[in-house]
């Protein structure tokens, strides 16, 4: 890469006397019209952004939470949020953002309609909305990916601690103890502390397993909204040449209808008769 | 999974060194582009990526732009005239456009422009000025384009000669800032046979040395010295993009109607959309596992991928198929991306195999014994005329008994006598098109025997045992050229150096079993220390061809790298415009 700001410097013409400082502080003035709409546009951005950003958060601390239960040895002592708090706010967060995002499509329609399709404001809301789904689909992805890890390291440490206490679990009677059947633990010798602690540990791995199933379940819906969500926008949003491209298509027809109207003015019946010096000329 | 190799390397440049290099929190840009740095861009950057770095919104250069003082842009554009002045334009009355510009260049600016932007307002809201020395697209990880269909007439037209030495120039500025990019400065070398190879190959080593002296990374390393450049006309292999090919991706393009690398299909999803549009790139892994695989295999793979993944998500799979995936959407919409991946190219797969079984289960297997001059058991072709008159009164496309007889043609080597060929044309039908058949001399391909090429041949192939399809024995003459290339057995007399290379030691390091392994799994980048081949084939490459660089890199272990690029990506139907336009 070569920069060239130096030569440039050294080229330029100082025609009219400003010197670059000066200007500089002249455009850190105030811009001409703040265009508050598209403020609006981009401040919503900014706080659905934030948002998404907290459901990250929470997964985050949604995967410290799971590794600590299954790896302390000992009965996990007072957590800031157990798991399914920090689902639930998950879900609470999701479909408030989801909600958002619906409104900021309604405020982006408003603004077409009054602003007509090719207004830039439009098109960043457009495409704040478009990038802010796909943001909204992979942190549910994320979260969904969080959920079945822990699952499959609850089975994991399930058949270790099966074997502890000397019994050997197949798949389908895993399956089952996922869904709730009480296992047949009983036949073996009970005796002493191991076999104890490893009975306790089966025991809050079966009720982790179906803690987790209800919250995947109950999430079921925001995860179809969602998918529906991306999927009406289609894939060629991402597409930056599509984007380039479309907003293209309708400044040209926004043209064609300024040729068709100054072509119609020119017809004006008012301006072939008189002169320039009517009032009349000039609407 | 991340695009590797070209994609990541410029994407890379684009991201980090343009857009990243200019951000400030909290404050949005506006980013301007023209035609070729879109498309640039675009290659290798989607909006999510822009916008995480702090653009809001992309406007082409050359459209009329409503002003939003409040932003600054970037204006990421080519060094020419249009673009310049429609720069100059954004600031020239007292409103600014946008509050201020952050100018980056794809090559070099000519001193006029630059002087031009020196003496107008514009110079005192630049707060930034570069040249970023990327002019070429990364198509794929290991393929470019230049983007410029409209160079194959400046070449091979007669009535465009004027514009051949401008062509040259161009293009050999784009090939340095490839070479540039990759930090790079390969060997030259250039086919003998066409007088275009070699003065594009000597005003791309000057350009090299014009480039180097900016970037001196350029060729440091110590395999580095090993590294060549490639530069051949389309002529050389006028059979592999005429072929209809039967792997994936070649098949998609050749068949269907896909443009801007964009598919679309009717489905039913979960909501009411009907019509979807997927987009064929490296981002779609499945893509990138698939597109070089025979459409045979391909249809058993999606499916044995699905079933697999159907299980490990405990999903009933009794009918893992096209119509029951929306179902399985509705019921895990989690998985909407990778389902949906699988339905693309289920539905990919099976439109390519409708299209062929219509009307092309003859045709392939007459052009491949044409390619060939044997047989799928390997006996010489004996009487190729009876092979094809047949095929030639069928019910197909006018295109595609060209391309039979421009097989044909490329079969009989010294090509074949005038009034056969009026004979020919008339009994297919196809008088409209038959410039394109004459054409084709242009190239410097032999059609009429005694004619405008007599005496050029075709290069020898070599002798392969390799292929499992009856209907995909034809391997790209490139194949051969990169595989000799890489072992140092390319034919200097054929293929000679613009400038003699570094001596090349073939003599191989020593390599430990246990140690200096590491590295081989990691995605190629520029940081790359192994050398490349790369190629550059003037007036369009074909998909097979492309797929070859793929399977030669991967049969020397990572070991070299193979680049291959052009003016612009062909399809059989794009060859065949481009050459009807010549004359």
């Amino acid at each position: 890469m070569r920069d060239r700001l130096q030569h440039l410097h050294r080229v330029k013409t100082d025609s009219e006397g400003f010197s670059t400082v000066e200007l500089n502080s002249l455009s850190e003035l105030e811009p001409a019209d703040p265009d508050q709409d598209l403020d609006g546009v981009l401040n919503e951005a900014q706080q659905i952004r934030l948002e998404i950003q907290q459901i990250q958060n929470d997964i985050s601390e949604l995967q410290d939470v799971n590794y600590q239960t299954i790896n302390r040895t000992s009965f996990p002592s007072v957590t800031k949020r157990d798991s399914n708090t920090i689902g639930a706010d998950i879900k609470r967060r999701g479909e408030a953002v989801l909600q958002q995002l619906h409104l900021m499509n309604d405020l982006r329609g408003e603004l077409e309609a009054r602003r007509g399709p090719s207004d830039p404001a439009v098109r960043i809301a457009r495409t704040q909305y478009h990038c802010l789904s796909n943001a909204l689909r992979e942190v549910m992805f994320s979260y969904n990916d969080t959920e079945m890890s822990h699952r499959e390291a609850c089975k994991r440490h399930i058949k270790r601690q099966m074997e502890v206490v000397g019994r050997e679990i197949s798949e389908e009677e895993l399956e089952e103890m996922m869904e709730g059947e009480e296992l047949c633990v009983f036949s073996v010798h009970m005796e002493g502390k191991t076999i104890h602690s490893a009975l306790m540990q089966l025991q809050s791995r079966q009720q982790e397993l179906l803690e987790l199933e209800t919250r995947i379940q109950s999430i079921q819906e925001l995860f179809l909204d969602v998918a529906v969500l991306v999927e009406e926008q289609g894939a060629a949003v991402e597409n930056i040449e599509q984007s380039v491209q479309k907003a293209e298509v309708i400044v040209h027809d926004g043209t064609t209808q300024l040729e068709n109207a100054s072509t119609s003015d020119k017809n004006n019946p008012l301006k072939r008769m008189f002169c320039g010096c009517f009032p009349c000329y000039h609407s | 999974m991340a695009p590797s190799g070209l994609k990541a390397v410029v994407g890379d440049k684009i991201l980090n060194g343009v857009i990243k290099s200019v951000k400030k929190d909290g404050e949005w840009k506006v980013l301007i582009v023209d035609h070729m740095s879109m498309r640039i861009l675009s290659s290798c950057c989607k909006m999510s990526d822009i916008l995480a770095e702090g653009v809001t919104i992309v406007e082409d250069i050359s459209k009329r732009r409503e002003p939003i003082s409040s932003l600054e842009a970037i204006y990421l554009i080519t060094p020419e005239e249009k673009s310049v002045d429609a720069l100059i334009k954004d600031f020239k009355d007292s409103a600014f456009t946008y509050k201020a510009a952050h100018v980056f260049f794809t090559d070099t600016c000519p001193n006029e422009l630059f002087a031009k932007i020196g003496r107008s307002r514009v110079a005192k809201a630049v707060k930034t000025l570069k040249e970023i020395n990327v002019a070429f697209l990364p198509y794929e990880s290991q393929v470019f384009s230049l983007d410029d269909p409209s160079s194959f007439e400046s070449f091979y037209s007669p009535k465009k000669r004027d514009e051949r030495d401008k062509a040259i120039a161009s293009v050999a500025e784009q090939i340095a800032t490839l070479c540039d990019t990759l930090n790079e400065c390969p060997a030259v070398r250039y086919y003998k046979e066409s007088e275009e190879n070699l003065k594009l190959a000597d005003e791309i080593r000057r350009r090299l040395d014009a480039h180097k002296a900016d970037n001196l990374k350029m060729g440091e390393g110590p395999d580095k010295a090993r590294s060549q450049l490639l530069i051949v006309n389309r002529g050389f292999d006028p059979i592999s993009p005429v072929l209809h090919e039967l792997t994936f991706q070649a098949m998609a393009y050749d068949l269907l109607d896909i443009k801007q690398d964009i598919y679309s299909y009717q489905t039913t999803g979960i909501g009411n959309s009907k019509e979807r549009e997927v987009l064929l790139d490296e981002d779609d892994e499945l893509w990138v596992q698939l597109r070089h695989m025979h459409i045979a295999d391909v249809t058993k793979k999606v499916t044995e991928l699905l079933r697999t993944f159907c299980e490990s998500k405990k999903m009933s799979t009794d009918n893992a198929n096209i119509k029951d995936l929306s179902q399985m959407l509705k019921k895990m919409p989690q998985y909407q991306k990778e389902l949906s991946m699988y339905s693309t190219h289920l539905h990919l797969a099976e439109a390519c195999m409708n299209k062929f079984k219509a009307t092309l289960n003859n045709v392939c297997e007459v052009e491949q014994d044409l390619a060939m001059g044997a047989n799928a058991v390997g006996e010489p072709l004996k009487d190729a005329m009876k092979s094809i008159v047949p095929v030639l009164l069928s019910e197909i496309d006018a295109y595609d008994k060209i391309r039979i007889i421009l097989l044909y043609i490329f079969h009989k080597k010294k090509g074949i006598p005038e009034e056969n060929l009026t004979k020919l044309i008339q009994h297919a039908n196809i008088r409209d098109d038959s410039k394109i058949i004459t054409n084709i001399q242009n190239l410097g391909c032999n059609i009429i025997v005694g004619g405008q090429n007599a005496g050029k041949m075709l290069p020898e192939r070599k002798e392969r045992a390799d292929s499992t399809y009856q209907l995909s024995r034809w391997t790209p003459i490139i194949k051969d050229i990169m595989e000799n290339a890489i072992d140092d057995k390319l034919d200097r007399k054929q293929w000679p150096f613009i400038s003699e290379p570094a001596t090349i030691t073939t003599t191989q390091t020593a390599v430990s079993a246990r140690f200096g392994h590491w590295h081989k799994n990691r995605s190629p980048t520029e940081h790359r220390s192994g050398p490349r081949l790369i190629i550059f084939m003037i007036g369009g490459v074909s998909h097979s061809e492309m797929r070859s660089a793929y399977e030669v890199t991967r049969a020397t272990d990572g070991k070299w790298e193979v680049l291959i690029g052009s003016t612009h990506i062909l399809t059989p139907t794009s060859f065949l415009n481009d050459l009807k336009k010549l004359e």
